[in-house]
């Protein structure tokens, strides 16, 4: 089973069942299934090992980038930064997050896009209407299949 | 983002006095904000990705910022102060000269600024909003008000 399945589908239930009632379960299980327990808790935990996940990392590094850019008023400058230069680095992993996340929020991320799929859907005319561009590139999104 | 996010990046804000006059959004720039216009984002990127005026050349320099609203009639102009019959806009520069920022004078002799993708807020001075981020007013530009009679 790969990291993040256990990370996402942990047993909960066996856990509890193990905890309240442990009639029936011998010593050693039990001591077995603690530490089992406890494996998985310190080879997740560390922060290094979530962001090996592409979720929490673009997650991670996209509100680093927000914070940090807030104030800025140029695009360029904003994609300069060293958290969204990092979801760049993922490459096609990060097109349907950053994808999802326009179709929940405005946001420009329409320099990563270029730089990753080496693609501009946006008619000349759209250039600057945030709005149309990322319906543009949303529409792009579809036509790939990476999103529904 | 709130008021006192506004002021973490702009301290003086807090001791000046200022008010927030939009709700944030990322679909225009202080550039054109100073320029009246709230559907575009203004920025002479190399990567031809956003809108700047075709005449004027795509460059992040202070001449290339100047033609771009003297497309739209503004000169430039020697002081700040308000002058009745006249918009003014003043260009905030880096300190290795770049444009950074651009406010716009209204008519109260206040001026009024978008920061980044975050909101509009009106401000009592230039000076309230220069600093670390914008860094110093380099220009100022007029041009005559529209007579709206």
């Amino acid at each position: 089973m790969k990291y993040e399945n256990l990370y996402f589908e942990r047993p909960e239930d066996d856990i509890d069942i193990l905890d309240f009632n442990n009639t029936g379960v011998s010593n050693e299980s039990s001591v077995i299934y603690r530490d089992y327990k406890s494996s998985i808790e310190h080879y997740l935990l560390p922060i290094s090992r979530q962001l090996e996940n592409p979720v929490i990392r673009f997650l991670t590094l996209k509100a680093q980038w927000e914070v940090e850019t807030a104030v800025l008023s140029s695009a360029t400058e904003i994609a300069m930064h060293p958290a969204y230069q990092q979801i760049i680095g993922m490459g096609h992993v990060a097109i349907p997050l950053i994808l999802s996340e326009m179709k929940r929020k405005q946001g420009h991320w329409f320099w990563a896009l270029k730089s990753i799929t080496g693609e501009d859907p946006v008619l000349l005319k759209q250039r600057g209407r945030i709005k149309e561009m990322t319906e543009a590139w949303i529409r792009w999104g579809k036509e790939q299949g990476y999103l529904v | 983002m709130s008021k006192q996010d506004s002021e973490k990046f702009f301290p003086i804000l807090s001791n000046s006095g200022y008010s927030i006059t939009s709700p944030a959004t990322p679909e225009y720039n202080c550039i054109a904000w100073a320029a009246s216009d709230t559907n575009t984002w203004w920025e002479p990127d190399p990567q031809n990705l956003y809108y700047w005026p075709p005449e004027v050349s795509r460059k992040y320099t202070l001449d290339s910022y100047i033609k771009a609203y003297e497309i739209l009639g503004y000169t430039l102009c020697h002081d700040a102060n308000y002058k009745s019959g006249f918009e003014k806009i003043a260009i905030y520069v880096n300190a290795n000269g770049k444009p950074t920022h651009a406010a716009r004078q209204l008519n109260s002799g206040t001026w009024t600024s978008k920061l980044g993708r975050l909101e509009d807020i009106e401000h009592a001075t230039l000076d309230d909003i220069s600093g670390f981020h914008y860094g110093s007013i380099a220009v100022i530009l007029k041009k005559p008000k529209k007579d709206i009679f």
